[in-house]
């Protein structure tokens, strides 16, 4: 009996990490895609202590309920991608503050709070291949050791 | 030979289609041409009218030797506009009327009520015993209105005036209104009115008498302020209506009073009927006759009296028997105030003191309109509805007494203001209410004589008042919308067929012997002569001298007019010229009117008293205690004072102009004059006591309103608005912050579980 409460417990804790974590990402994020992942995320740390209940209280219908939720959770995914590619559409931009005209009349607007300038970084450099048949010039003080990949 | 039935429903519907056609196509069709359908249904009208007078006289002859019908009386059903089930419960069966009321000789055996309306026995057909009995009265009525017209004599002589005069002028208008803007829109509120004037006259119930009352009232309205671009014309329009609304709100009471008085708003007897007969059950004599006690194949049960029908006005004893209802021991009490307020009505529409003061400011409405429905018909309307209940007012000395009161006074008070006015078409209007103030004056004598005197008076004034206010119209045309008598003068070389015109209608308001106003003014003299009394006895002298008045005033507007020094007005410009043919046709024709019609006085008398609500209502034949010999003295007495008034008024206004001045400076002195210029301030008095004090509530009701109850209902709004703008904040726009929210809600409310 020991042995099945931590399991239980064990399923438990995936399932509220899964979910804290998608309910951070809904809330920091702007993307309106993350959010949705997000969303999803939190929907499946439910559904894990969901079915971790129905095996450790022999009782079927939490299984039942979890496909039934997957199953909405299906469709639920087309129409908010839809809504999210008609938005897009709309405003050529993923942010969700882009929608915040929906509020209340005579609301002042939410202002992006100045974020400090980023230093400027040095251009990307990617990776070079060499030519087939050749092995390539490595200088001897990168051999074992690579500052960029 | 049309049916009177299909006359009596034409005579009301051609206006109405005509009305309804102009109305439709005039504005865009018709337009110069809009009179073409007024013109023709009217002449219809008149036509039809004309026929029912000699259709209906045909019938009275018919039933001259009839002990059990006296005259005509025809009722035309159309349909039933409102039924209400048992609306009035018989509170006591006739059959247990008290015994000293009936102790009369005239008293009709009344059937027991226990034996039932359905177990009537058939009176035995063929034998001579086949008149209906006198039916019980069934245990509760239905209040039921119908669409019901009636020709009698008295509606058929009212429909055969209307319709003429309305003829004539509309003919005068087509000329008079010509290029009009509201072309159009004249002759069909003309239709309309002619439409409402002959419903009103022909109308069977008192509640649909009240309806074309108003319909007439609202014409009136439209007509006044025809020109409702002149703000003198909309106010006189709305005066005119709200003046009228006082007399009217009397009527409706009297029309409730006599519903729970009498238990019907009929004027005839109305046939109860057993529906169920079967056609095999109906006894079939030898002829092809419907026997007596059935209507087509269904039994004839009962009768439930109208409340001017033949059953009740049969016997003399029957009032008290068969309607005592709900006021058995007030009767007398009862029949008073209904009278009383039927008065109020008629006084209000026919212009009598206290409610005069509208039809003198109706004159700014269009000339012809003046002359219809402002002098001619809808002002009589009163004098008709007085005459129609005249069987009801006989219940009441009272209310006979103060018809005649009321009449007389008015009758002076007019003469009197007339005498100073300027304006010649305010002058007629004055003149109206004077010969109106004679017509109650005639109804008020309460003898088959003095009833009949008024409505014949009612007849030949329409004529030669209607021939007065179209030469008017004929004088302002020429005289460029000029009407005042000090701004023009000696019009009689400029327009000669308005000039002998008017002088003919002169002489027959004056009452000038051998023409119309002479015979129907007499007539009405000598039955307010023949009553005794002493109140009669001075109504009879204030009524002579108002002749005398009558004379002077409507001689005085008439040399002013024409005679003395040719002057016209500059509105006139240089073409002052006679009016067209359509105009002066008509005047010919009134005038020729005023004339002879007063040679018809014996025919139309006797036309008349075959009404049967005055053949049977006990209208007296003579009054009690007459002096017989009092006809040549009335004649001596009016002709003595019609001759002085016209040599008076020729003395002062051709004779000698400056001794107007100086009796005007007379006058001035012990301030008559004023009284009677001002018309003895009835308008201001009114404006003191009745519009400035409504003002002020108006006033104060508007104020209440907007700042006490207004300001309640946005005090309650404010409330929730400020709830709302604490709320406000929340919704900000940001997914995110409702999300947050959500989380925050629900930590809280698992903290709450946990504690």
């Amino acid at each position: 009996m020991d042995s099945e409460i931590a399991l239980l417990h064990n399923y438990l804790i995936v399932g509220a990490f899964l979910f804290g974590i998608g309910t951070v990402g809904f809330l920091s994020r702007r993307n309106m895609i993350v959010m949705f992942l997000s969303a999803e995320m939190m929907l499946q740390g439910v559904s894990l202590s969901l079915v971790a209940w129905s095996r450790f209280r022999n009782d079927f219908g939490g299984q039942m309920l979890v496909i039934f939720i997957i199953a909405v959770a299906a469709c639920e995914a087309a129409i908010a991608l839809a809504l999210v590619v008609a938005l897009f559409r709309r405003s050529g931009n993923l942010d969700v503050a882009v929608w915040q005209q929906l509020r209340e009349e005579n609301q002042p607007p939410f202002e992006e709070p100045e974020l400090p300038e980023e230093p400027s970084e040095q251009p990307p450099a990617w990776p070079t291949l060499a030519p087939a048949g050749l092995l390539p010039k490595v200088p001897p003080e990168q051999t074992d050791y690579r500052s960029h990949v | 030979m049309f049916e009177m039935d299909i006359l009596l429903v034409l005579i009301p519907a051609l206006p109405l289609a005509a009305a309804v056609l102009t109305a439709a196509l005039g504005k865009h069709l018709l337009r110069g041409q809009s009179h073409l359908p007024a013109i023709a249904a009217i002449t219809l009208s008149c036509l039809a009218s004309i026929m029912l007078v000699f259709q209906v006289q045909g019938e009275a002859d018919r039933t001259a030797g009839d002990t059990e019908r006296v005259g005509c009386e025809r009722i035309v059903s159309l349909w039933t506009w409102a039924v209400v089930e048992e609306a009035y419960p018989q509170t006591q069966s006739p059959g247990d009327a008290p015994a000293d009321h009936g102790s009369g000789a005239g008293k009709l055996p009344l059937p027991p009520v226990g034996s039932g309306a359905g177990k009537l026995r058939l009176p035995p057909v063929g034998s001579g015993a086949g008149k209906l009995p006198l039916p019980p009265l069934p245990a509760a009525r239905s209040f039921q209105i119908d669409v019901t017209l009636r020709a009698d004599p008295l509606t058929a002589f009212m429909l055969a005036t209307v319709t003429f005069i309305s003829l004539l002028v509309a003919v005068y208008s087509i000329g008079y209104m010509r290029g009009d803007p509201g072309y159009w829109r004249f002759f069909a509120y003309i239709s309309l009115f002619v439409f409402s004037m002959t419903m009103l006259v022909s109308a069977s119930n008192f509640l649909l008498l009240y309806v074309f009352w108003e319909a007439v009232g609202l014409c009136s309205y439209l007509l006044i302020g025809f020109w409702y671009q002149k703000p003198e014309a909309a106010a006189a329009g709305k005066k005119a209506f709200l003046v009228n609304r006082v007399g009217d709100f009397g009527f409706a009471l009297g029309v409730f009073l006599i519903w729970t008085t009498f238990g019907t708003l009929n004027f005839h007897d109305v046939k109860i009927i057993e529906q169920t007969v079967l056609v095999d059950e109906v006894p079939t004599p030898s002829t092809t006759l419907v026997p007596e006690g059935y209507v087509g194949n269904a039994k004839v049960v009962g009768q439930t009296p109208g409340v001017l029908g033949q059953t009740m006005l049969k016997g003399p004893g029957l009032y008290e028997d068969l309607y005592q209802g709900l006021y058995a021991d007030r009767w007398e009490w009862v029949a008073t105030a209904v009278c009383l307020l039927l008065m109020l009505g008629a006084c209000g529409k026919s212009a009598q003191f206290p409610l005069h003061v509208w039809l003198p400011d109706a004159m700014e409405g269009p000339t012809p309109v003046s002359a219809l429905i402002h002098a001619a018909t809808m002002v009589t309307a009163g004098v008709y509805m007085v005459a129609r209940c005249v069987p009801l007012f006989l219940a009441s000395e009272h209310a006979l007494q103060v018809v005649a009161v009321i009449g007389c006074f008015t009758a002076l008070l007019a003469a009197l203001i007339a005498l100073t006015q300027t304006d010649l078409k305010r002058i007629l209007a004055y003149s109206t209410i004077s010969q109106l103030g004679y017509m109650f004056l005639g109804l008020g004598a309460a003898t088959l004589m003095g009833v009949t005197a008024g409505m014949f008076h009612l007849f030949t004034h329409a004529f030669f008042k209607a021939l007065l206010f179209l030469g008017a119209g004929s004088v302002m045309h020429a005289m460029g919308g000029v009407i005042d008598v000090r701004r023009f003068g000696g019009l009689r070389r400029l327009l000669p067929w308005t000039y002998a015109t008017f002088l003919i209608g002169c002489l027959a308001l004056a009452g000038f012997p051998l023409l119309a106003g002479f015979f129907s003014k007499d007539k009405i003299l000598e039955a307010v002569h023949g009553q005794s009394g002493p109140l009669y006895q001075a109504l009879f002298w204030v009524a002579v001298f108002t002749a005398f008045l009558t004379a002077f005033y409507t001689f005085r507007a008439f040399f002013l007019t024409f005679h003395g020094e040719e002057r016209v007005p500059p509105e006139a410009g240089h073409h002052a010229h006679e009016s067209p043919p359509s105009m002066i046709g008509p005047l010919v024709i009134l005038a020729i009117g005023s004339v002879v019609v007063g040679y018809f006085s014996k025919w139309i008398f006797g036309f008349l008293e075959q009404t049967p609500s005055l053949a049977y209502g006990g209208v007296p034949q003579e009054a009690p205690g007459a002096e017989h010999a009092a006809g040549g003295l009335v004649v001596g007495v009016s002709v003595a004072v019609v001759l002085a008034g016209i040599a008076a008024a020729w003395l002062l206004y051709v004779g000698r102009r400056a001794m107007v001045e100086q009796l005007t400076r007379a006058m001035d002195s012990v301030r008559l004059y004023q009284l009677s210029h001002g018309k003895f301030f009835f308008d201001e008095i009114y404006g003191l006591l009745v519009v400035k004090p409504l003002e002020a509530l108006a006033w104060m009701s508007y104020f209440v309103d907007r700042y006490l109850i207004d300001g309640l209902v946005d005090l309650c709004g404010l409330l929730p608005k400020l709830l709302g703008a604490l709320l406000r904040p929340l919704q900000n726009g940001m997914v995110q912050f409702y999300a947050l929210a959500m989380v925050l809600g629900v930590l809280v409310l698992i903290g709450a579980l946990l504690i």
